[in-house]
């Protein structure tokens, strides 16, 4: 992210939805932790019931998010107003083919010049991209953990396979998967602080449009 | 009473004699109701079937013992009314128990091989203690021979087979890190040896005399025993014994969901019995139903004397629970239950920390290449490297 980006990349709707997912990932962390271990006592009740209001709100959104992709219009490239469907910019575009590879060498200061990118640079791309699949994992494992739903065979399946895996072998023991889940949120932690980092080392703009829709006057003159 | 008049007598006459009313066995009737998820419309079905089991043809049974601390027999012996000896014995035909004949000696042996050649294929083998591979077998040999080349015969020839407690099931504790007796589960120990014998496990240490009494009961109220068979999870237990956890039935999931919690033993938590969660107590991971069933003759149980649940039903359960006043494992070691690793805990905080560090470092490398700031002075390359390459290529 290495430009100023404009209201048309990232449309109203979509700054409403990543509000939802930061909250959402903000109170499943503190929820998380406070239920891993209640540092002070008094809060298992709201933390669960926290914990559980937000992933129904995360897995909505998610759902409202990918969907809306493909009818929602976003900016095709950096330095233009032009749009196209949101969808098309959110997988790798051309623009992205081979750029994997200058892009890492240009973040471990091997290359001088940004590499030619698409809406997204690849690193972002793919990072963007896994936060989907990461998100359902953590949903999974939470469900896994869930008393309504951890009897169901879908989730006793993953369960079972995975503390076998795990080496605590079968018995649907639990314990592996409250470790998974543990560790995807430390994941989804790393994945934040890198993306927080990379969104705002330039300058800050893209935090003043992605949490206020704020667009920078010279935002289109800084590519 | 000598042994005809036991025989002749009913099976009231003969709980009565042994100090058991009929009030007291309806009462274990109702009991065995609640364990097996039933109605206590259930209750006059339940004594009908064990009364009538008990004075028709009984079911031979042996009791067999492999590398074990004969604490699931001692489980057993603690049963009060109508004790279990009375209920199981009068349903099995028990020909064999090792610990109660230790005086008896080769007599036992005699006994086994009679009920063996008499009833192959019709009796059920109750076994307890973990079946011991190590040195071929020879760390447990039993009557001159290792105990494996007698259950090879005894397994095959069993209607079925009931591992009782956790060595009998996966091997327990006598299967705990390094396990040099080479200590496992008769079902695991079966299936190696291509022994096709149905087998129901019991897992738990020890085994509570209520779990084997409700698949005797649910045998009884089927029919036989292969609708229990049917009927087990994928890990050959009763779900009605093994689908809820000690968590889900806790007397003290209250103080959980108020967040009431015991920090440190003799503390004034303890003394208001509140939740033991953050003392490592093991009950949201097992599978087991001592609060509700609880022992010695539903007195008390782990947490209710105090204690946090150890997870003794659990799968491998001395080296996956231990520490059992920790949260969780240590994990990343090669052999588990072996020493070294590091708790989930740290192995995720430092790679989070190292993750910070990395991008703090970055960062000063960023401003060291004067790319930050409100215009940074940034050059887009013209053409990607992939087709200058493949251009400087073409043109060779």
């Amino acid at each position: 992210m290495a430009h100023k980006p404009v209201r048309e990349g990232h449309p109203i709707v979509f700054v409403i939805t990543h509000w939802i997912n930061l909250l959402a990932m903000l109170f499943l962390t503190l929820s998380g932790f406070y239920i891993h271990y209640p540092v002070v006592g008094g809060w298992m009740g709201w933390a669960r019931g926290t914990h559980f209001f937000w992933m129904f709100i995360l897995l909505i959104c998610l759902a409202f998010r990918i969907i809306a992709s493909f009818f929602v219009k976003t900016t095709n490239m950096p330095g233009t107003r032009e749009q196209d469907r949101d969808i098309k910019n959110w997988l790798p575009q051309a623009a992205n083919r081979h750029q994997m590879w200058p892009t890492i060498k240009y973040y471990l200061f091997f290359k001088k010049d940004y590499p030619i990118s698409a809406k997204y640079a690849s690193l972002q791309k793919i990072a963007y991209l896994a936060t989907i699949p990461l998100t359902l994992l953590a949903a999974y494992t939470g469900f896994c953990l869930w008393g309504p739903t951890s009897q169901w065979a879908f989730f006793r399946v993953g369960t079972n396979l995975w503390a076998s895996w795990f080496n605590f072998g079968g018995g649907g023991a639990l314990m592996p998967m409250r470790v998974l889940h543990y560790w995807i949120m430390w994941v989804i932690l790393i994945f934040t602080a890198v993306h927080a980092y990379l969104a705002n080392i330039y300058n800050f703009a893209p935090s003043k449009m992605i949490f206020a829709w704020i667009e920078d006057p010279d935002a289109l003159d800084s590519h | 009473m000598t042994q005809e008049a036991v025989k002749e007598a009913s099976f009231y006459e003969r709980l009565s004699h042994r100090g058991v009313s009929r009030r007291d066995f309806l009462k274990f009737c109702g009991s065995t109701a609640a364990v097996l998820g039933m109605s206590s419309a259930m209750v006059p079905t339940i004594a009908t079937k064990i009364a009538g089991a008990a004075e028709s043809g009984l079911t031979p049974a042996l009791w067999i013992h492999g590398g074990a601390c004969t604490g699931c027999s001692e489980s057993i012996a603690q049963a009060t009314y109508p004790n279990v000896a009375d209920i199981v014995l009068d349903i099995l035909s028990l020909q064999a128990q090792e610990t109660v004949q230790m005086a008896t000696g080769e007599y036992v042996e005699q006994a086994q091989e009679a009920c063996y050649e008499a009833n192959k294929g019709a009796y059920i083998m109750i076994f307890e203690g973990a079946v011991m591979t190590g040195l071929d077998g020879n760390t447990l040999r039993v009557a001159g021979q290792p105990l494996t080349e007698h259950l090879k015969k005894i397994c095959a020839g069993a209607a079925a087979v009931v591992a009782v407690g956790s060595c009998a099931v996966d091997g327990g504790w006598t299967r705990a890190y390094p396990n040099p007796a080479g200590g496992m589960g008769i079902g695991e120990w079966m299936a190696q040896e291509g022994i096709g014998t149905p087998c129901v496990n019991l897992p738990g240490c020890p085994v509570n005399p209520e779990e084997i009494v409700a698949v005797v009961v649910q045998a009884l109220i089927c029919g036989d025993l292969t609708q229990v068979v049917a009927s087990l999870d994928e890990f050959g237990r009763p779900k009605y014994l093994y689908g809820s956890t000690i968590h889900d039935n806790c007397p003290r999931r209250g103080h959980f969901e108020n967040g009431e919690f015991v920090y440190t033993f003799g503390s004034p938590e303890e003394g208001k019995a509140w939740c033991l969660y953050p003392l490592g107590c093991k009950g949201p991971q097992t599978y087991r139903r001592c609060p509700m069933i609880r022992w010695n003759n539903s007195v008390s149980w782990c947490v209710d004397s105090g204690g946090p649940c150890i997870g003794c039903a659990n799968w491998n359960w001395v080296d996956n629970n231990a520490p059992f006043r920790g949260r969780v494992r240590q994990v990343g070691k090669g052999v588990i239950g072996g020493p070294g690793g590091v708790s989930p805990v740290t192995a995720a905080s430092v790679v989070g920390g190292v993750v910070a560090v990395a991008l703090v470092a970055h960062g000063f490398g960023m401003k060291a290449a004067g790319r930050i700031g409100k215009n940074p002075t940034m050059k887009t390359e013209t053409m990607k490297e992939y087709d200058r390459k493949r251009l400087k290529k073409e043109a060779k």
